[in-house]
């Protein structure tokens, strides 16, 4: 993904953000290039979408920089940068129509009304929601109001598309439904994403590269792949994907429940007791006490069917990282 | 009977006394008064004498025309401050605004004659104003009292609160993602004012107006401890009739011109409240 001649479209140049009570982000460096999807990654609390509206403009930062195709955009108002935002909810205006919900931007923008209509014809059709001019927002479900939302920020061009938990407040199947439509309307376009999210599997379906942050700094950056297979930290091990922890020495040990083994023999050293066997379809997960820790594992059904509660089986570690014991 | 008869009977039972209450204390006295302001006080018989009284009588007619100047001059001077304060709070995260959001509402726990006394003593013209403005060798004369501006400025202590709390908790339920997707498409501060927020909230202003209008309309203690003896308050004037002339049916004749004048704002109320906007539905 680092290949030198993409184009940088967003640049965050050392960027802090601290509010009163001392919380906030700071030395925040981050390059997002060109038609790019990033998500920002973490727990409630971590910084992601102080970063997110701090690009918007909805938050002055307190140092560092941020540059759109290397023009600085930090200090001008939100009305005057080229992003658009689609908020967690409460993104429509409810006295619009929401023809007038997809106009009002461009009216500003002194765009002949002929030309208006065309670009929401168009926008509605990229949505799947062709003819709901008349609606009132209220009249849409959530997954509607929000499809509109992105068209209405979609309509205005903008250098970059930032989306604040967007289908957060949505239900499962209609959020994974958002997400690929996003994924594709995206990639139809070939604008430039920012996706903020609490969900590491919105992130892992949804991203070219995450940014997963930590009690307001970045924790890591990279592909998907990248973070799940080679987490920089125990923090990243743990919260991207299922991760067991085993203290071996002064290490710990992090595997994830494909990659622990389990032998009903019990011929190896780590030895562990059988706790639970839950079969999920192709595959079965198997939990074990080792010690103090519960372990889970995702085993064959030859394997589980040699096992029942309170075996006594020795665990096989696969694909691992090392990390120091905290 | 049949099942569904009887809880008919039930249900008409269960409202019954309301109803009954309602119609002794309400219906009646409004029918009875209709009556009275009809009849001659001598002979008894139907007459339009009692109305024409306060419609061409010069004194009369000013005394209904100088109400209608306070209670409106009040009413846009109320909303308008009310709005701009409410907008502050709302809008404003400072300290100072965080103590006038707490402290705002305090004039409506005093009483209204310790407050009207409590103003009289500084805006009088002998007041505290003037002896501040003695202090410099200065004599000023405010000259508000038994004036309109008084009143009007008396009634502002009373009902700028009172219309900033009604406009605030309409402004409180406009969420900020609403403005910030305007500005975020384009939208300056003006522009967010008249295509969001005043649209949003115009509802609360206009019934916060309605009811700033209805409780002027029919004001007493302010006028009776502030106001001139010409032209009077409606308050003041149907106390004259009531109490002084003991004339029950002009008495009952300006009720009902006053109940009429309020009945104009109670329509705007309810058509407002009752317009199913689609939007709101």
């Amino acid at each position: 993904m680092n290949v030198p001649e993409r184009k940088v479209k967003l640049k965050i140049a050392d960027m802090a953000k601290k509010y009163p009570n001392g919380d906030g982000v700071e030395h925040i460096n981050l390059d997002i290039y060109e038609g790019e999807i990033v998500t920002l990654l973490g727990p409630s609390g971590c910084g992601k979408t102080t970063i997110l509206r701090a690009i918007g403009g909805f938050h002055d930062i307190t140092d560092g920089d941020i540059l759109i195709d290397g023009k600085s955009i930090a200090g001008l108002p939100p009305e005057k940068r080229p992003t658009a935002m689609v908020f967690q909810s409460y993104n429509l205006w409810p006295h619009m129509t929401i023809y007038e919900n997809l106009s009002y931007g461009l009216k500003l923008r002194k765009i002949p009304k002929a030309q208006i209509d065309e670009d929401i014809k168009k926008i509605l059709q990229l949505v799947s929601m062709p003819g709901c001019e008349k609606k009132y927002p209220n009249q849409l479900s959530g997954g509607q109001q929000q499809r509109i939302a992105i068209a209405r920020s979609l309509l205005l061009k903008p250098e970059l598309l930032l989306l604040d938990e967007p289908f957060s407040a949505l239900d499962a199947k209609i959020r994974q439904q958002m997400r690929e439509e996003l994924k594709k309307i995206q990639s139809d376009l070939g604008i430039t994403v920012v996706f903020v999210t609490h969900d590491q599997e919105e992130a892992m379906a949804l991203s070219h590269r995450i940014v997963v942050m930590n009690k307001g700094v970045v924790a890591q950056v990279g592909t998907p792949t990248e973070i799940y297979d080679h987490p920089a930290d125990r923090y990243v091990a743990s919260f991207i994907g299922e991760m067991n922890f085993i203290d071996i020495d002064d290490q710990t040990i992090a595997v994830r429940p494909e990659n622990l083994s389990l032998d009903p023999e019990a011929k190896g050293d780590l030895k562990a007791t059988v706790r639970t066997i839950m079969v999920l379809g192709h595959y079965v997960q198997v939990t074990v006490q080792h010690g103090d820790t519960v372990l889970k594992s995702f085993v064959d059904r030859e394997v589980s069917d040699r096992l029942s509660v309170g075996d006594e089986v020795s665990l096989e570690i696969g694909t691992h990282h090392v990390f120091a014991k905290e | 009977m049949s099942k569904a008869a009887k809880q008919k009977i039930v249900a008409y039972a269960m409202v019954l006394p309301a109803f009954l209450i309602v119609m002794l204390t309400v219906a009646y006295p409004i029918v009875n008064s209709i009556i009275l302001s009809f009849k001659d006080e001598k002979t008894g018989k139907f007459t339009l004498d009692n109305y024409a009284y306060f419609f061409t009588t010069p004194n009369q007619l000013k005394n209904i025309l100088y109400t209608l100047f306070v209670v409106l001059v009040t009413v846009a001077l109320a909303i308008v401050i009310a709005y701009l304060l409410a907008l502050y709070l709302r809008f404003n995260h400072s300290r100072i605004a965080k103590w006038i959001g707490n402290l705002y509402l305090l004039p409506r726990f005093v009483p209204a004659m310790c407050a009207v006394y409590a103003m009289i003593t500084i805006i009088r013209d002998s007041g505290l104003i003037n002896r501040v403005g003695a202090a410099f060798g200065q004599d000023w004369k405010l000259g508000l009292m038994y004036h309109a501006s008084g009143l009007i400025v008396m009634n502002l202590w009373f009902n700028i609160p009172f219309a900033t709390m009604m406009i605030a908790a309409g402004l409180g339920a406009i969420p900020d993602s609403i403005i910030e997707a305007a500005r975020d498409v384009g939208a300056g501060r003006m522009k967010v004012f008249r295509a969001m927020i005043l649209p949003l909230s115009v509802k609360d202003v206009v019934i916060a107006a309605t009811f700033v209008y209805m409780s002027n309309v029919g004001s007493f203690t302010t006028p009776y401890l502030m106001g001139g003896n010409a032209p009077k308050m409606l308050g003041i004037a149907l106390f004259d009739q009531f109490n002084k002339y003991l004339d029950y049916n002009r008495s009952a004749a300006l009720s009902v011109i006053m109940f009429l004048l309020c009945a104009v704002s109670a329509v705007v109320y309810i058509r407002t409240n009752l317009k199913d906007r689609e939007w709101e539905a």
